[in-house]
């Protein structure tokens, strides 16, 4: 087994069961960024203000792009970085399920640009030492632009809970609709999950990540009508730990025809 | 509100007025100011609101209507405005 710098320079240096895990992980971000994305995007014509319909658009733009070099990583295992990103149908997705219908209003847009971004950002962050060098290469770029997304987040989040108590319960309910599905997301502390850690792919198993977003969701949730919030115990009793969904939920069918391209397919030229 | 947002390309160098834009606060100006002129390599960059701005001066206001009709002309004209002491 090769290793530089205490850490695996190649997918074939990760033992199998590692292996596996890492490129479950890999793609379940890749295609989480690729639809946070396709919802931010959805909102640079018709958001509140100009100002936040270039933001939305500059914010689709980063999550496309960090969408796209992870699939890129996932040639070093084996994968049809084509295939996986221009090929799959919705059931084949495995997107954080908070993405698998457009938001229906600005507020539900916030909820998910705070939290659903928030812990996105946790997640990678948890690999910044990651011995599986390039994810660990990587993450660190990514994080840097995912900060103005949070700080996006959180002003328009104090924005529509100042705006009286309307605002304050449009905004509460739909942040309560997005935090629980972001807390089972992170997953049970499974054997897989202590194997990553062990292996030192990752600093944390599911629990800890969710209580580090507890920790930061608090602050904000706060702020938004001054009440508090729990941190729920997720239910895995339906819960695929390498998809990190429900079994048999995907996220909607014309918003992944979008992603492949489905209507301009004829002007493929290779 | 409107604010007013200033950037350079290396420490050092003076800051340059690059634009303006829209927000409700503080906080969004600073997050809007990053989305609307990031595409340049910025060494770093300020947003100030334009009524925290203070006027010193302003030729237009000088009272003096010959200069104040010829500067119009100039800036109607699509020129600089001459800077005359």
């Amino acid at each position: 087994m090769s290793t530089v710098l205490g850490g695996a320079a190649k997918a074939a240096d990760l033992t199998p069961d590692v292996r596996a895990a890492v490129r479950d992980l890999i793609l379940v971000l890749a295609d989480s960024k690729r639809l946070l994305g396709m919802r931010y995007g959805n909102w640079i014509l018709g958001a509140p203000e100009l100002e936040a319909g270039i933001a939305c658009a500059s914010m689709a733009q980063d999550e496309w792009g960090h969408a796209r070099l992870l699939y890129a990583l996932l040639k070093d295992f084996g994968d049809d970085v084509e295939q996986l990103e221009h090929g799959r149908s919705a059931a084949e997705y495995r997107s954080i399920e908070a993405l698998d219908h457009e938001p229906g209003s600005w507020p539900e847009l916030v909820a998910i640009n705070a939290f659903v971004d928030m812990a996105l950002t946790i997640q990678l962050e948890a690999l910044t030492q990651s011995t599986y060098l390039p994810l660990r290469q990587r993450v660190q770029k990514l994080l840097e632009e995912e900060a103005f997304h949070a700080a996006h987040g959180a002003a328009w989040l104090r924005r529509i809970g100042r705006a009286g108590a309307e605002g304050q319960k449009t905004m509460r309910a739909a942040v309560d609709a997005v935090v629980p599905v972001v807390l089972r997301w992170f997953g049970p502390d499974s054997t897989r999950a202590h194997a990553l850690q062990e292996a030192s792919i990752i600093d944390s198993v599911g629990s800890g990540m969710r209580a580090r977003f507890v920790e930061r969701a608090a602050a904000l949730i706060r702020d938004i009508d001054g009440s508090g919030f729990s941190g729920l115990e997720p239910d895995f009793s339906n819960f695929d730990e390498s998809t990190r969904r429900t079994p048999g939920t995907a996220p909607d069918e014309r918003t992944i025809a979008q992603i492949r391209g489905d209507r301009n397919r004829a002007f493929l030229m290779d | 509100m409107i604010y007013e947002v200033f950037a350079r390309k290396s420490r050092g160098e003076p800051l340059r007025h690059i634009g303006n834009l829209n927000a409700p606060d503080d906080d969004l100006a600073k997050v809007y100011a990053f989305n609307t002129y990031d595409e340049e390599k910025w060494f770093d960059m300020f947003v100030v609101r334009r009524d925290m701005m203070h006027e010193v001066f302003n030729r237009l206001d000088s009272g003096d209507t010959g200069e104040r009709s010829a500067v119009l002309a100039e800036r109607a004209a699509g020129q600089r405005a001459p800077v005359t002491p």
